[in-house]
């Protein structure tokens, strides 16, 4: 059940990077024929990060605690000591960018330059900041792996 | 010139000051195990769990009272003074927490 849990919470990351993708060409192409499909998908960005944070989170408060004590007694004790702990709290910021999306996305995008490249920021800031957590989230996973390879 | 609504210059600029705020608050409950951390491992069981719940309160209380800022109007900034707002208070914040965790704890 516990990697039920996990996976869930990589997938609505994944659909999170994936959505804030779809919706940086989106806006780059903003047209009278798309404005509904951004509003659309910068609420999918937000519902989806929302629920990687609370899945995730409630993984994190609930069984992370063995694998971290698995870490930290293995060979990559970094994945635990810088990856996790600024994961964990990154990711807030993250959550705040996903959020901010639908109420930026309420602009006239079509006639507002500006409002369109505030957008592009924070879409692009939502991609980056979200693949890097991904890719520290794959770390702390080859962290896990090697302290029990080890065991 | 272009412009944005109230709402979301407020909660830009709400963005930008809970996202250095979340940082600051991680060197502070790191560096005071005994008292900060302890405090807000007491108020909902883990540390993590009030850090967020406070970010996310914050986020949206700064966000509505900036918007009522200025009779109503909400905060005047222009897109561009947003952008490196947002930008500048992200970057740094990621850096804080990236640079606390490498080297500081």
């Amino acid at each position: 059940m516990t990697e039920v849990i996990l996976m869930a919470h990589v997938l609505f990351g994944m659909l999170c990077i994936i959505a804030a993708v779809w919706l940086f060409v989106d806006v780059l192409n903003a047209n009278e024929g798309n404005q509904g499909r951004i509003k659309t998908m910068s609420i999918a960005v937000a519902v989806f990060m929302w629920l990687a944070y609370l899945v995730g989170g409630y993984w994190y408060l609930v069984f992370y605690a063995a694998d971290k004590a698995v870490i930290l007694k293995g060979p990559w004790p970094f994945a635990h000591n810088f990856f996790m702990e600024m994961k964990e709290h990154v990711v807030i910021m993250l959550l705040l960018l996903a959020t901010f999306l639908p109420i930026a996305a309420s602009n006239n995008l079509v006639i507002n330059k500006s409002a369109r490249k505030l957008m592009l920021w924070v879409v692009g800031l939502v991609v980056l900041i979200g693949v890097a957590m991904d890719g520290s989230g794959a770390i702390i996973g080859i962290g896990a792996k090697v302290g029990l390879m080890k065991g | 010139m272009d412009t944005i609504n109230k709402y979301t210059a407020s909660f830009g600029a709400s963005l930008a000051i809970t996202s250095i705020l979340s940082a600051v608050l991680v060197v502070i409950k790191e560096s005071s195990e005994n008292t900060v951390l302890a405090l807000m491992k007491n108020l909902t069981g883990h540390h993590w769990a009030t850090h967020g719940l406070f970010i996310v309160l914050a986020f949206i209380l700064i966000g509505f009272g900036l918007a009522k800022t200025n009779n109503g109007q909400g905060l005047k900034m222009t897109p561009e003074r947003l952008i490196a707002v947002i930008v500048g208070a992200v970057v740094l914040s990621g850096l804080i927490i990236a640079g606390f965790y490498l080297f500081a704890d």
